[in-house]
């Protein structure tokens, strides 16, 4: 037993004297503390829309109980359309936030005047924040209603949207996650063994008393990192492409590539490539900062924790300003999320594009630094 | 005697982290690794730089490799200055050192053409001094077998032959025969003197003194990074061996005398 506690105390005493190893195990604590914080935010926000907003609403059969119809309109603005169907296809495209199927001779039921339990059906659209704001407005004033009994969306199916939308909602809210998490992994398989490894054996300055310029081994170096990260990237969105429809059962269809056009592929692709120009460029700068192979893992797994949190960051914030997009990674997630939901503006993605090629430019730059350095690269 | 190298007061200091104030037991924040060392080297000759470890031979030829910047001073190779002209140099000298290593998963065949692109060796005579120099040194039998397949003196001769692609007239090996079994050495060794035959310069750096006696022509000794001693090895070894010699020189330095 002895013994044992020996070589426990070693082991802790190795831990505790290695800083870098207690941030790398006491990071994902703090990170979780962090997104948890902000999900929990976002999500005692989500449904809630403006105070002062007003659900545009069809209503067939409208009842004329007044104190009903004081609730009702508190917090909907009726609209008039030629036909249910036309205000449901509206629903479905957006346009109108909800249609509001009363029963006839609903006011019996609210004066109790029925022995019938009927049933009220409140069409809405889920992929639409505004429309599902309605459909929980509404239905929290018909459940204020219910005694007499009559149910709510009882049997069928009230959710209008399109198939294409439901694929694009879901999509949206995890692509940039997964895009950021592979992609990172990508990345981090390959830039810490091509510098560091190269520093740690000692073949990095072979290279560098060749009469190479050094920003040309550093660019060297980034472009074919690049490409190997890549291709994992590549072949890991297009994994998920094709297993989607497999993932998401029947409500997708048979492909949810299919809902996307040539444009938004364009769009996707050159977003994929900023993206891991950035994260290629920043592990290469931790890389080359590490004095071995082991080193740049530890220093690049709370980078790569950063940015998995980008990931999320921008699940919730879609729909922010395009000022955001301006912001490298965090507006990559938030234009992948825009392309997915099929809500892109060129304008966001090109921002996006852009703000991530400046920061790999900058990066590539202090990499072609830190080869001239030789603080940095011989230093042991 | 043509003057190839011309080294004029070169001097480099390093920052000592905690841990190397440590390990070296001082209090010292500022380390001086080679200190206004001067000297020149000729066409054609071997001139060896002698000293314990730690004593700036390793430093000083980082510095004439341009691999690392001196803090004072400049050096000449062939005219070009290693802080003004650094890309020029290292078209002009080779370098190797037994601390520089190669990639285990490449062939000898794929890293000589790697690195005749690097230093734009003409793919004709790439391929002309490819097939003299690993057929001289053996290598021919191993030209498309990875490094990690072959043996350490193997690795070394590939070594050897991949820091020459270019044909270089001035040529720096810092500690060559490190850790190579007594056969790998005498190739080694022997191609030194093939090389200083053809008329190019060596700067050599060792511990070995048998080393030292066999090849050079002139020896410069340092110690702490000073020159403490530049002469030709007859002169050196006249009245004793070059192993007394460094020793008396050694023990005058450590007493302060010079």
């Amino acid at each position: 037993m002895k013994n044992v506690l020996t070589i426990i105390k070693k082991e802790f005493a190795r831990f505790f004297k290695d800083k870098r190893m207690i941030v790398t195990v006491l990071l994902p604590g703090l990170l979780i503390y962090l997104v948890y914080s902000v999900m929990g935010a976002v999500f005692s926000d989500s449904g809630k829309t403006d105070a002062n907003y007003k659900y545009s609403a069809y209503v067939v059969n409208a009842p004329a109980n007044e104190q009903f119809l004081n609730a009702f309109n508190s917090v909907s603005e009726i609209k008039e359309f030629a036909s249910v169907d036309e205000a449901k296809k509206s629903v479905a495209e957006g346009k109108l936030d909800i249609v509001v199927v009363f029963p006839e001779n609903f006011d019996a039921v609210l004066d109790g005047n029925s022995s019938a339990v009927p049933n009220v059906e409140v069409y809405y659209n889920s992929s639409a924040e505004k429309s599902v704001g309605g459909y929980m407005a509404v239905t929290a004033i018909l459940e204020a209603f219910k005694d007499p009994a009559f149910s709510i969306n009882s049997g069928g199916s009230f959710d209008l949207v399109e198939e294409r939308d439901a694929a694009g909602k879901i999509l949206s809210s995890i692509m940039p996650l997964l895009m950021f998490a592979l992609l990172s992994s990508g990345c981090i398989a390959v830039a810490p063994e091509s510098i560091a490894g190269e520093k740690e054996r000692g073949t990095m300055a072979t290279m560098l008393i060749t009469p190479v310029k050094r920003w040309q081994i550093a660019l060297g170096k980034i472009i074919s990192l690049t490409c190997f990260a890549l291709l994992s990237g590549i072949s890991s969105f297009v994994g998920v492409i094709l297993s989607l429809p497999k993932l998401l059962g029947g409500m997708v269809g048979s492909s949810a590539a299919a809902f996307y056009g040539v444009g938004d592929y364009f769009m996707i692709f050159g977003l994929i490539i900023s993206v891991v120009l950035v994260i290629i460029s920043a592990f290469s700068v931790m890389s080359a900062l590490s004095k071995s192979v082991k080193e740049a893992g530890t220093m690049i797994t709370p980078l790569m924790m950063v940015i998995i949190l980008m990931g999320v960051g921008s699940m919730f914030l879609s729909g922010g300003s395009v000022g955001l997009y301006a912001i490298p990674l965090l507006g990559s997630g938030l234009a992948m999320s825009a392309i997915m939901s099929f809500t892109a503006s060129p304008l966001g993605v090109a921002l996006a594009i852009i703000s991530n090629v400046a920061v790999t430019a900058a990066l590539v730059a202090l990499l072609s630094f830190m080869f001239k350095s030789e603080r940095i690269m011989f230093n042991k | 005697m043509e003057e190839i190298l011309k080294v004029e007061n070169l001097t480099k200091s390093f920052k000592l982290s905690r841990r190397q104030q440590k390990s070296e037991q001082t209090d010292l924040t500022v380390k001086v690794a080679v200190d206004g060392l001067s000297f020149s080297a000729y066409r054609g000759e071997i001139f060896g730089l002698l000293g314990p470890n730690g004593a700036g031979k390793t430093t000083t030829l980082r510095m004439l490799a341009t691999l690392i910047k001196p803090d004072g001073g400049d050096a000449f190779i062939d005219g070009k200055s290693i802080i003004s002209d650094e890309q020029a140099v290292r078209g002009k000298i080779g370098f190797l050192t037994s601390e520089l290593k190669l990639e285990d998963f490449f062939t000898p065949d794929y890293l000589f053409g790697f690195f005749s692109e690097l230093y734009g060796v003409d793919r004709t005579v790439r391929d002309n001094r490819k097939r003299i120099l690993f057929s001289k040194f053996g290598i021919d039998r191993f030209a498309h077998v990875k490094l990690a397949n072959l043996s350490t003196g193997m690795k070394q001769k590939v070594s050897l032959v991949i820091s020459i692609v270019h044909d270089p007239d001035f040529i720096i090996f810092d500690e060559p025969t490190n850790g190579l079994d007594v056969l790998t050495a005498k190739v080694v060794t022997d191609f030194l003197q093939e090389l200083k035959s053809q008329g190019k310069t060596i700067i050599l750096s060792t511990h070995i003194f048998s080393l030292v006696e066999k090849l050079c022509d002139r020896v410069g000794i340092i110690i702490d990074g000073k020159l403490v001693a530049l002469d030709t090895l007859e002169n050196l070894t006249r009245e004793q061996s070059i192993e007394d010699a460094f020793f008396a020189l050694y023990e005058r330095t450590a007493r302060g005398s010079i």
